[in-house]
């Protein structure tokens, strides 16, 4: 499989334990930060219409604003209903304070 | 002279062989009505299984005037919910019928499962805006507390009612054992398919439906069709079947093997003996083991459902009243998935007897409207129902009112009228 780094943010900007949105490669990402960890996902929910930076972070889940759909930030799946289908997460790399995604 | 519009309505007879116009025309009432007959005590019929057998399938219906919807959920199980958002009230669901994984209110997104649980409510815990939340919902918002409202659903046969009311007796209960007979004897166990449907508005009162078919007197009479071509006639073998309360009714016939010109039809002038049927597929009809006898079963599930069996024409005819002068009458017409498929044609040609323009129904349609017209003009007059007398029994004969006498005991009572 390709690798694609794309330089998404700087580390800094990505807020511990909560969500925030960057755009990266034509991509619109959501970078969570959470345990120390930063985590990246598509920004669209797979439910409504509605974007997860929006959401609320608890733990490693993220809840959707709109209908409380909710996905684990570290394989995307679906947690909670009405969200039944996964979504996509890309790996994540740190250099030099800057925050790498692999959009593949 | 009395007046022509009463006042206060008040029921002076004795008995129920005398129904007063007002019992089809007063708006107070028939709230009563809604409440007493549909809302509180009784099954009504929302539909069959066989019209939702796949996980999301649902149908919109009505049990009186509220909206309601069948749903097959994702755990298979069956439900009926009202169609009434829990947020702001709205009539969310518009389609008649569909396959989703969710219901979803437009106005605000509410969304709930296909059971009715308030799954997710849009912005419950505000909004983000420069590193503040803003608004959402109280901490104390339970979304349990917030579903749709979930009706007592009885599945029986591959029949499906439900009630608002949660404390209601079981469904065979509701029914009694002879209705259940009858009942089973239509709904055996075997799955059921959908033919297809026929919906009419009728301008008269619900209750006239009902009594239609709690009334073997008129179809010798009224309906032509039937006594020219033979399938009706005053000296069938027949039985009048009620439960205790005498609110539910069987009329069941037997249909004569003798030539259709003896003396019982002699005097019914629209019996045209000259008279032939062109397609003759109307009249293929080929006895069923299942029937166990009677070629005729037309039973009144009150207040909601007529269960048809005439010859090999069965169909479910739901009653949906919106008003003291008018009702949705919607047919299901169906078969048994062990039909043939000449069966299935054979059951589909009988079914143009029925509906609207039905050549038996829309007799019905037509005379029920001119009742209506009758009562609506003169309601402080009465309906004379006194054909074998004023009581209310069970009969051996077809020459009788007597299910309407019983089906109008019942109704003051519960009505307190």
């Amino acid at each position: 499989m390709s690798s694609n780094w794309i330089d998404a943010a700087a580390e800094a900007d990505v807020p511990e334990d909560d969500v925030t949105q960057v755009a990266a490669g034509g991509v619109e990402l959501a970078l969570y930060g959470a345990g120390g960890e930063v985590y990246a996902t598509a920004s669209l929910c797979t439910h409504g219409n509605a974007r997860l930076c929006d959401g609320f972070l608890d733990g490693h889940e993220i809840e959707c604003p709109l209908h409380q759909g909710k996905f684990d930030i570290r394989d995307g799946r679906a947690t909670c209903e009405p969200a039944t289908e996964a979504v996509r997460t890309y790996p994540v790399k740190i250099e030099n304070g800057r925050v790498y995604v692999d959009l593949g | 002279m009395a007046a022509v519009f009463p006042i206060k309505p008040v029921w002076d007879q004795p008995g129920s062989s005398r129904i007063p116009f007002w019992a089809y025309t007063d708006a107070s009432l028939y709230k009563r009505e809604l409440e007493r007959l549909f809302y509180q005590g009784h099954w009504c019929y929302v539909g069959l299984e066989a019209e939702i057998p796949n996980p999301g399938d649902y149908k919109r219906t009505v049990i009186g005037e509220r909206s309601v919807i069948l749903t097959r959920a994702a755990d298979g199980s069956v439900n009926v919910v009202e169609n009434v958002c829990a947020h702001r009230g709205m009539q969310f669901c518009r389609e008649r019928h569909g396959n989703k994984k969710e219901f979803v209110c437009p106005y605000h997104q509410w969304s709930y499962t296909l059971k009715g649980d308030l799954q997710g409510v849009p912005f419950r815990r505000g909004v983000k805006q420069d590193g503040k939340v803003n608004g959402g919902m109280p901490k104390e918002f339970n979304t349990a507390d917030h579903g749709l409202n979930q009706l007592k659903v009885a599945v029986r046969g591959g029949v499906v009612f439900a009630s608002f009311d949660h404390g209601i007796e079981s469904l065979e209960d509701f029914l009694g054992p002879d209705m259940c007979g009858y009942f089973d004897r239509l709904f055996n166990g075997r799955k059921l398919t959908i033919l297809g449907y026929n919906r009419q508005r009728i301008p008269g009162n619900w209750k006239l439906m009902q009594e239609n078919i709690k009334d073997p007197y008129h179809p010798g009479l009224l309906h032509t069709w039937f006594v020219t071509y033979g399938l009706w006639r005053a000296d069938n073998k027949s039985e009048l079947k009620m439960d205790a309360h005498y609110r539910h009714a069987a009329m069941v016939s037997t249909r004569s093997q003798q030539a259709a010109t003896s003396e019982v039809t002699a005097g019914v002038t629209s019996f045209k003996a000259g008279m032939e049927v062109n397609d003759k597929r109307l009249l293929d009809i080929v006895p069923e083991a299942w029937w166990k006898g009677p070629t005729a079963v037309m039973m009144t599930v009150f207040p909601s459902v007529i269960f048809q069996q005439q010859v090999n024409s069965v169909s479910t005819r739901h009653i949906q009243p919106n008003g003291t002068g008018s009702f949705d009458f919607v047919w299901t017409h169906f078969g048994f998935e062990d039909d043939t498929p000449e069966m299935t044609e054979r059951r589909l040609i009988q079914a143009n007897l029925f509906g609207p323009a039905g050549f038996v129904s829309a007799d019905d349609g037509e005379v029920i409207e001119l009742s209506q017209c009758g009562f609506e003009q003169k309601p402080n007059h009465r309906t004379v129902a006194e054909l074998g007398g004023y009581g209310a029994e069970n009969t051996d004969h077809m020459v009788t009112e007597t299910l309407i006498r019983g089906m109008y005991n019942y109704w003051r009572k519960v009505m307190d009228v």
